[in-house]
């Protein structure tokens, strides 16, 4: 068998060693976390009052503070903190201190911003010409919308994804172009910055050389929405939003059915439809006794199948899936080779059998709370390296004498002083 | 001068089809890998069928315009790896390669005798990145998807729609993309990793478990706070709170308002835009931009907490507004005064109308023997040293059959007359195209 084995525990992560900056709020720090999860040693710079995300909730036990937002907890997993000030003369120096020993700084402030403090790329790369510097800001570093402000709505907008996604006229009258939540316009930032910053320490591994990235977030948004592009580019088509399922040129058959529990399942069946599938699907269904007539010889004939295709989805399919749990549809359904699926809520995973076996749900440890809480791991399992939460996001300033006492050299009397100072 | 390229020197053999393996394997060529595409064309599923095939051309192997994106930077082999032959050259050519990337289902390649114990016998550091559904470990193994199965089993349907309606979804395979982002990053960082220690390693990343970090705020909620997403109000639609509901938030963002879409003018199917607040001084500064109607500056809307208990009203009210004006008069006039606005862009208005990535070269053009000269997607960041672009069209379906079987592994022209023969280059029964024909002469 060559499945790998459960990555060990006691292996070092593929970037171990590596020494990242984090200045970053939700438009990167999802980026960074990928770094820390993969072992970086990241460190997140926040300003003195505090990353911004630490006031988004939801909190723990819906009691706001900076230290208890499970937005910031989850996106800042695996790093240490520090405060700093980089708005102040004492905190720039101090930042510029960290530089010249890191190997990659992770920022999402305005564009310009940090040069106007000094604090560019080609300021910094003077101690340290291996560095790596990675802006992701929402529109990129140039351009007439370079200082446009943003949001995860604006870039689904703006991006193309809400132009995809919404509703059937019948199902929902005049439905706007619907935004899928949970904050995935900062998740395609943060992929494509992370696939950035990766090719660029690659390069570093070859030439020892460092370098600058200008990432934008519209790009990486308007670079996913599948063949939308394409269909625009080659056939001049204008797509048009369907409920729950792919959006195309002209009407399509549905593919999302309501279940016996009131749940959907996810069922592709058109596109799919030939005599070979036909046999199948009567079968399956058959096995209920909800095959209705698909076992006719008739449906051996493809003209058949195609004038019948209404009655075979939006019939037969339709009540099969309402005769049964969406659960017990996906799973029956895919173990007879079927591409179909349970649509699922988030806290319905927690029940996930599978994940479980690919241990995927961690245990981290808050010992300030005397807790631990249950994580989402990782999306691939390393063999040789494990990618893994190695500890919860940092408290506000926690790592402020470690990092800045302990490695810079500061006695606690100077640290006491910035601190009244408001520099960290 | 040549531009140096972040994976100068580096070799793909890429066994990927369909969409996320060939998307991770695109930007692994944009940043200069050699990609090697492995395809068999009695087993082909990308390029067929194709609903991107311009309308003048016919429909076949080398007509697919979204096939034409995805596969842009990459050398097209035809090669039987179903039989002995064809495996010992497949074999051969992963000897001389650092990454090889597959998203078949989870037993393929270890069912074609090319499993990660029999790769890393053939290549002591190999990066080998399996993209496979559900991943190579776990009872559902088996299990396939698409992107629209990967998005419903993990949660991501479930967050888009309007609260009481059936899920809205994604309207396209968004872990296609996600899920070859993945497959990319996990090249990367295995390359990496390599490079540091010298050594290789399986990546087993899985389509439908990639999607589920996505999902971390909601799924915190549930294990630390034991709230679920199944609850009134959820999703929010367009909206970061739905009216009328406990006040919750909803995984994208502080709760304001407005935070929503709305009509413009002159009400086509894409004439929308959407406008939001995330404080007090941006609500003022949109009702400055509005030119200061009295209903704007009624007390109620004053603050947020305000703005969302009279939600309904206030969209009615910023509705009427928007919907006498063109969706990017409204995002100029709402940016100029530092308030967050966007018109809703469909792929004609990012392709034609959009200048930011007009000015940042989002699509530039390349041609194809067969598509003509066409825009094509490039990358979202600019690295500095080594700049990822694309470089060359798609291939043709077995367009560098010979320079790799010759080139690279060091076959005769009589080998590869005889391997189109026998059926190892070629299907035998299958009509050569005219290049494939010259490619033997």
């Amino acid at each position: 068998m060559s499945a790998p084995a459960k990555s060990p525990d006691n292996l070092p992560g593929p970037l171990a060693g590596l020494r990242v900056l984090e200045l970053a709020d939700e438009k990167g720090q999802f980026c960074g976390k990928l770094l820390a999860d993969h072992d970086a040693d990241v460190i997140k710079i926040e300003p003195p009052m505090g990353c911004g995300v630490r006031r988004v909730g939801p909190f723990l036990d819906d009691v706001p503070h900076p230290d208890r937002s499970l937005t910031f907890w989850y996106y800042n997993t695996s790093k240490r903190g520090i405060t700093l000030d980089l708005e102040r003369a004492e905190g720039a120096r101090l930042f510029r201190r960290l530089a010249a020993g890191a190997d990659v700084i992770l920022e999402t402030w305005a564009p310009g911003r940090l040069i106007e403090l000094g604090l560019g790329y080609d300021a910094l790369r003077t101690d340290n010409p291996g560095l790596i510097v990675c802006s992701l800001t929402p529109f990129g570093q140039t351009g007439p919308w370079r200082d446009y402000k943003s949001s995860d709505l604006v870039h689904m907008a703006a991006g193309g994804e809400m132009a995809s996604c919404g509703y059937d006229e019948e199902d929902v009258p005049g439905a706007p172009p619907i935004a899928p939540g949970g904050g995935n316009a900062w998740h395609m930032g943060g992929h494509y910055a992370y696939m950035a910053i990766m090719a660029a320490l690659v390069h570093r591994t070859v030439s020892g050389e460092g370098q600058y990235i200008d990432a934008s977030i519209h790009e990486a948004c308007a670079l996913t929405t599948e063949s939308a592009i394409a269909n625009y580019i080659y056939r001049g088509e204008t797509l048009k939003r369907h409920t729950g399922r792919h959006h195309s040129p002209g009407p399509a058959p549905r593919t999302q059915f309501c279940a016996k529990d009131g749940r959907y399942v996810n069922a592709l069946v058109s596109g799919r439809l030939n005599p070979g599938y036909m046999k199948e699907l009567a079968a399956f269904l058959g096995a209920y006794g909800m095959a209705a007539d698909l076992d006719d010889p008739k449906y051996q004939d493809p003209k058949v199948i195609e004038a019948s295709t209404s009655h075979i989805i939006d019939q037969v399919v339709a009540n099969f899936i309402a005769s049964l749990p969406a659960e017990e549809v996906y799973h029956a359904a895919q173990e007879r080779g079927f591409t179909w699926a349970a649509v699922r809520a988030a806290e319905d995973l927690a029940e996930d059998a599978h994940l479980g076996d690919r241990s995927f749900w961690k245990t981290v440890d808050h010992p300030e709370l005397g807790r631990s809480f249950v994580y989402p791991g990782e999306a691939a399992i390393f063999s040789a390296s494990p990618w893994r939460i190695s500890c919860r996001a940092p408290l506000l300033g926690e790592h402020n004498v470690e990092i800045l006492c302990g490695e810079l050299g500061l006695s606690r009397a100077e640290l006491a002083l910035f601190d009244e100072q408001e520099v960290i | 001068m040549v531009q140096r390229r972040a994976l100068d020197g580096i070799r793909v053999v890429d066994f990927s089809w369909v969409r996320a393996g060939p998307w991770a394997t695109r930007w692994l060529g944009a940043l200069g890998a050699e990609i090697i595409k492995i395809e068999w064309p009695e087993s082909e599923r990308g390029r067929l069928p194709s609903s991107t095939t311009p309308q003048d051309l016919e429909v076949n192997l080398n007509t697919s315009g979204n096939f034409n994106d995805t596969n842009v930077n990459k050398k097209s082999l035809t090669l039987n790896v179903r039989r002995p032959k064809g495996l010992a050259l497949a074999k051969r050519l992963i000897a001389i390669s650092d990454i090889v990337i597959e998203n078949f289902s989870s037993r393929v390649l270890q069912n074609w005798g090319l499993g990660w114990e029999e790769l890393r016998r053939i290549k002591p550091d190999l990066v080998y990145v399996s993209m496979s559904g559900y991943g190579h470990t776990g009872r559902n193994h088996h299990y396939t998807t698409f992107g629209p199965i990967a998005q419903a089993a993990s949660g991501l349907t479930h967050l888009s729609g309007l609260p009481g309606k059936p899920p809205a979804g994604w309207g396209w395979s968004y872990m296609d993309d996600t899920g070859g982002m993945y497959g990319a990053m996990c090249a990367l960082t295995g390359l990496y990793h390599r490079n540091r220690t010298g050594q290789g390693q399986h990546i087993d990343q899985s389509q439908m478990v990639s999607s589920v970090p996505l999902n971390g705020p909601a799924l915190l909620d549930f294990t630390v706070n034991g709230r679920r997403t199944s609850r009134a109000g959820f999703p929010p639609g367009n909206r970061a709170h739905w009216p009328g509901t406990p006040l919750l938030n909803n995984y994208r963002g502080p709760i304001v308002a407005p935070h929503n879409t709305y009509r413009t003018h002159p009400s086509g199917y894409n004439d929308w835009c959407v406008i939001v607040c995330h404080s007090d001084e941006e609500w003022r500064r949109l009702v400055e931009v509005m030119g200061a109607p009295v209903w704007a500056r009624d007390e109620r809307y004053a603050t947020n907490s305000g703005r969302l208990e009279h939600q309904e009203a206030l969209d009615r009210d910023i509705e009427a507004w928007t919907g006498r004006l063109d969706k990017y008069d409204i995002t100029a006039c709402c940016q100029a005064a530092g308030v967050r606005a966007m018109a809703v862009q469909s792929a004609e208005d990012r392709v034609e109308h959009d200048p930011q990535l007009r000015h940042r070269g989002m699509y530039r053009e390349l041609d194809h023997p067969m598509l003509g000269r066409r825009k094509v997607q490039n990358a979202p960041f600019k690295l500095s040293a080594t700049p990822a672009f694309n470089h060359c069209a798609s291939p043709l379906i077995g367009q560098h059959t010979a320079e790799i079987v010759e080139g690279l592994l060091g076959c005769s022209r009589d080998e590869l007359r005889e391997g189109f023969g026998d059926g190892t280059f070629w299907p035998t029964k299958r009509p050569l195209f005219d290049y494939l024909e010259d490619m033997l002469k």
